[in-house]
């Protein structure tokens, strides 16, 4: 489609002069601030790539960045399977399926404290409703403490987080699968075609591009992720739950490292925005666009 | 003859026997298929809605009673002579009236903003050549990606140059010019219009403004409604920005007020929880009314 | 026509003058939880100095240090606000803070509890000048559960105790109440808090810190102290290990019933009162003395008041600062278990409360007339493990040691290491 050579900069003005008064003018200040060490309430001062190489250098640095990936590849997966679940659950023509697409949003506008007092009470080791279900129903002798165990509380924080967000993923889905012609399901069905089939080969290709948003989101939403961590373990037990983000909201408002959470901050940019490239130069290969 | 006519009416009654079985065995495996599904919303609706009946009932305890051994249901609070004590003290001791009205003023002002800064940029990004296009989405999902606990600063001191301070403009300017995650989604969605439609429209002399308005915009009425829940939901429970920002208590936000009930060394959480019911009501409220636009918007069909 | 400029003249004096008495104060505090006390005390105060008006804001620590740093930043900092222990040290070597000695100088210390002073002191916690006034101070003591000690016929701790009591009596009190194989109430709770940690430490004469701070140095008597309050979990099994807790708030642990005995701050009064209610009787005494403690020292800090360097109204500021420390503020405005900076305030029955649990809230006041030590520091909170970073540092490793996943001496290795880089960025290696 051809437009005159002035028109898309009309559409695109004022979410350019945002991006860049107030987006790009703090993000180059805050790259700036990588370079120095800075607690915030006296200057900065200039350091050069000390604060990048003490990241790398740090045995710590390393073992979030582990624990960040981990939780990416349980996050993203688990909350996109059940967002997607839930949407074409409550897509279908049920009775009562208004009510429940409400219900499924409710985790995500509930308060991020109640979530996570509600979840550790029953993720408690002891008097925990999980744990004493294992003791009573199932005779477990010694039930594991799924937020004290280095083994088990990343996961169990991943978890939660996808639990508390898949009405989010839901949401988007939903949207999506409301752009999908029916008629194009009811030929099919027509054709002989079994409710799996329609699924795999109309669905979900119609479907893709809003797939490959939530996948973007999805993946940026669990590298961001902090308030459910803190709310829950508090990265601990030291540092076994902790993810960058946390790690980075530690070192700028607990620790008052300004400088070195920069440079976390733009160490997980190049991380998360190489594997966000690589996503949009792969989307070629199964995204399909009307 | 007769036997031939009696052969036939056999043939005629199997057929209409075989059927009816059919029938029967399809509409028992339609009642198998709607008891998984019910059964599968019902356990999932169980587990989503726990923590919200764990912060309700939290709300009608007393204070002594949240952290009680076993773990318990029991609204303590229901049974002394001020039931709702929780809920008026936070109300009218804590003006959470005039908190919440100052965030829905917020979250619905920047939530309608970005609607039409997103849906014009979606649309330019979507279906339009220009220079610097790669470059210029590229930055903007880059902005989602550098955490906001190291940009909030620098953002800070950017308002204090600009005599933003103690406005509502630091918490609905940024928000509403540049909705990263808004564009983003409205540039996916309209990417699945097909284009002869467009087409169609320039050749009946339509400029690109009225296409955007009278096909993209109705097309994306789903895409819109969902933008607006996020958006609005993101803005209303948005902490750090109205920390910084907002000094006067007149100007107060409903988070921002709720923080009053958490102290250095306690919280009282029977209030907290209380406030964080109040709090989410209107969250529901508006995911409610635009679930009908969520839903088959209403001219989707009209894509062929 | 010839009076007019007169009238303007007399006008603009009334102005000036007005100018020069209105006086508005920003004033900040984490208090959030005493709204209208505060109110009332900023109404008296504003009756006293008419023309003086107060802004007052309050927000919980956790969004109150990122604004006050923000604010600091922008060259934009209240008059007067609050001050944690944790932090002082590093707002007073970046100059933040007025430096008040002169009008400490005018008042008589006898009537306040002088020895927390040395907190605000800058640079050397002895000699140098104040730069923040106390108007809270809290220490840690150990909690008892009276109801337990009485069903197990124990005699309660006493200002005698040595450890060897202490364990003994944690030993009678771990029981399996149901007979399920599992204990239903412990003998004693601890994790890696430094206000569950520390206070034993001092109490043996140990430190973590060398003679100039700049350094963590863990002594033999420190080392002792770790080892006994490992054993406790570990060998004694008289604790529960911390992960065994988890899902449970640490500091409900004790008020719930789960441990007979607790060690931690003053400040837990409040919150064991809202839930222990009527359930039990329990009480506050003396942390017992280590085998190598000589004598016994108050670990204890205070919550302070600053006036920001550079404020426009230092004079004022300091007269707000004075009434909200001294005795114009009431015992009730302090949450229980916080001790008054003013001593006669303390020392009054509001305060003490009789007839209220503990019985005994005086022994907290004895911590006050002891020798301090503390082990703030520059960046305290990031090799100690505090709020939201409490899973790391040396918290972090003491839970190791606490669950068993870790030797002692090698959880104390890594803590002093990473200690130490933390440190080394105040104090560079000579």
């Amino acid at each position: 489609m051809r437009y005159a050579k002035f028109t898309p900069f009309l559409f695109i003005l004022p979410m350019l002069v945002g991006l860049l008064v107030f987006r790009l003018i703090p993000i180059g200040f805050s790259f700036g601030i990588s370079f120095t060490s800075w607690n915030i309430f006296s200057p900065p001062r200039w350091i050069g790539f000390d604060n990048y190489r003490t990241l790398l250098q740090s045995p710590a640095f390393w073992e979030v960045a582990r624990n960040t990936v981990v939780f990416a590849l349980v996050f993203v997966p688990v909350v996109m399977g059940l967002g997607l679940s839930l949407a074409l659950l409550v897509n279908q023509k049920l009775r009562g399926s208004t009510f429940f697409r409400g219900v499924f949003f409710m985790p995500y506008i509930t308060s991020i404290v109640a979530v996570a007092l509600a979840w550790k009470w029953i993720l408690a080791t002891r008097f925990g409703l999980l744990n004493n279900a294992l003791m009573d129903w199932f005779g477990v002798q010694h039930p594991p403490s799924w937020l004290g165990d280095p083994r088990y509380a990343l996961f169990a924080v991943a978890f939660v987080l996808a639990w508390q967000s898949a009405g989010f993923q839901m949401l988007l889905f939903l949207a999506g699968l409301q752009n999908i012609d029916e008629s194009l399901k009811e030929a099919a069905m027509i054709d002989g075609a079994s409710r799996g089939q329609v699924f795999r080969f109309i669905t979900l290709p119609l479907l893709s591009p809003i797939t490959f948003f939530v996948l973007i989101i999805s993946l940026i939403a669990s590298s961001q992720t902090f308030e459910v961590t803190y709310a829950l373990t508090g990265g601990g037990p030291q540092r076994a739950s902790t993810t960058l983000a946390f790690y980075i909201y530690q070192n700028a408002f607990v620790h008052f490292q300004m400088g070195f959470a920069s440079s976390l901050a733009y160490t997980l940019l190049l991380f998360v925005g190489g594997l966000t490239l690589v996503n949009f130069v792969l989307r070629r290969r199964w995204v399909h666009y009307g | 003859m007769a036997d031939v006519r009696r052969d036939a009416r056999l043939v005629q009654l199997e057929i209409v026997s075989a059927a009816m079985g059919a029938r029967r065995r399809k509409r028992l495996r339609s009642l198998v298929t709607n008891v998984a599904v019910y059964g599968s919303l019902l356990v999932f609706a169980f587990i989503t809605l726990f923590p919200f009946f764990w912060m309700l009932i939290t709300s009608f305890k007393l204070p002594g009673d949240v952290f009680r051994l076993p773990p318990n249901l029991r609204p303590s609070l229901l049974w002394t002579e001020t039931p709702f004590a929780n809920y008026t003290q936070v109300l009218f001791q804590f003006d959470f009236l005039r908190y919440a009205g100052n965030s829905l003023f917020v979250a619905t002002t920047a939530a309608t903003g970005q609607l039409v800064t997103c849906s014009l940029a979606g649309f330019a990004f979507a279906r339009m050549r220009f220079p610097l296009k790669n470059v210029l989405f590229g930055l903007l999902i880059f902005t989602l990606l550098v955490p906001i606990e190291v940009t909030i600063i620098p953002e800070f001191l950017l308002m204090v140059r600009l005599g933003w301070l103690d406005t509502y403009l630091p918490l609905i300017v940024p928000s509403l010019m540049v909705g990263a995650f808004g564009t983003f989604l409205l540039t996916e969605y309209f990417k699945t219009v097909p284009a002869s439609l467009e087409e169609a429209a320039t050749i009946d002399g339509a400029s690109p403004f009225a296409i955007y308005r009278h096909i993209f915009l109705p097309l994306a009425t789903p895409a819109l409604a969902s933008l607006f829940v996020i958006a609005f939901i993101t803005n209303w429970n948005e902490l750090l920005r109205p920390v910084l920002y907002i000094s006067d208590r007149n100007l107060r936000t409903l988070p921002l007020g709720l923080t009053t009930l958490q102290g250095q060394y306690e919280s009282s959480w029977t209030l907290l929880m209380a406030g964080s019911v109040i709090s989410i009501l209107p969250m529901i409220l508006v995911y409610l009314a635009a679930q009908k636009y969520i839903i088959r918007g209403f001219m989707s069909s009209g894509i062929k | 026509m010839k009076r007019r400029p007169f009238i303007a003249m007399l006008v603009l004096v009334a102005m000036v003058l007005g100018l020069a008495s209105a006086q508005t104060l920003r004033y900040f505090s984490w208090e959030t939880n005493i709204p209208e006390e505060t109110a009332a005390l900023i109404a008296e105060f504003e009756a006293m100095h008419p023309g003086v008006s107060i802004d007052f804001e309050a927000l919980p620590p956790d969004q109150y240090w990122p604004r006050m740093s923000a604010m600091a930043a922008a060259n934009n900092l209240p008059d007067v606000f609050y001050m944690s222990s944790g932090f002082i040290f590093e707002w007073q070597a970046n100059g933040l803070l007025a430096n008040l000695q002169s009008y400490v100088d005018g008042i008589d210390l006898a009537d306040y509890f002088s020895g927390v002073l040395a907190t605000t002191r800058f640079p050397s916690p002895e000699t140098g000048d104040v730069h923040a006034v106390p108007i809270n101070w809290v220490g840690p003591v150990l909690y008892y559960n009276q109801d337990a000690f009485d069903e197990a016929g124990l005699a309660y701790p006493n200002d005698d105790w040595t450890w060897d009591d202490f364990l003994a009596a944690a030993t009678a009190l771990t029981v399996d109440k149901t007979g399920n194989g599992r204990i239903d109430q412990w003998g004693y709770w601890v994790y890696g808090r430094y206000a569950q940690v520390e206070p034993w430490i001092y109490q043996n004469g140990g430190r973590i810190l060398n003679e100039a701070r700049t350094r963590l140095e863990v002594d033999d008597a420190a080392r002792e102290t770790l080892q006994f309050l490992s054993d406790l979990v570990n060998v004694h099994e008289v604790a529960p290990r911390p992960q065994e807790m988890e899902g449970i708030r640490q500091q409900d642990v004790f008020p719930l019933g789960l441990a007979a005995m607790w060690v931690d701050g003053s400040w837990n009064i409040s919150n064991n009162r809202s839930i222990i209610g009527d359930q039990f009787t329990w009480n506050i005494a003396m942390i017992p003395s280590g085998p190598s403690s000589e004598t016994r020292i108050g670990y204890t800090w205070p919550d302070m008041l600053a006036i920001a360097s550079g404020s426009e109204h230092e004079e004022i500021a300091w007269k707000f600062v004075e009434f909200m420390t001294g005795p114009g503020r009431p015992a009730e405005t302090f949450l229980g278990g916080t001790v008054p900076f003013y001593r006669p305030t303390a020392e009054s029955e509001a305060w003490l409360e009789p007839g209220l649990q503990p019985a005994d809230k005086g022994v907290v006041l004895q911590l006050g007339g002891l020798p301090t030590r503390t082990s703030f520091t520059p960046n305290w909170s990031e090799w100690r493990g505090y709020g939201a970073a409490e899973g790391g540092g040396m918290n972090g490793e003491l839970d190791l040691v606490f669950n068993g996943r870790k030797a002692l001496d090698q959880a104390i290795e890594t803590f002093v290491e990473y200690g130490n880089q933390v440190l080394s960025r105040s104090y560079p290696e000579p």
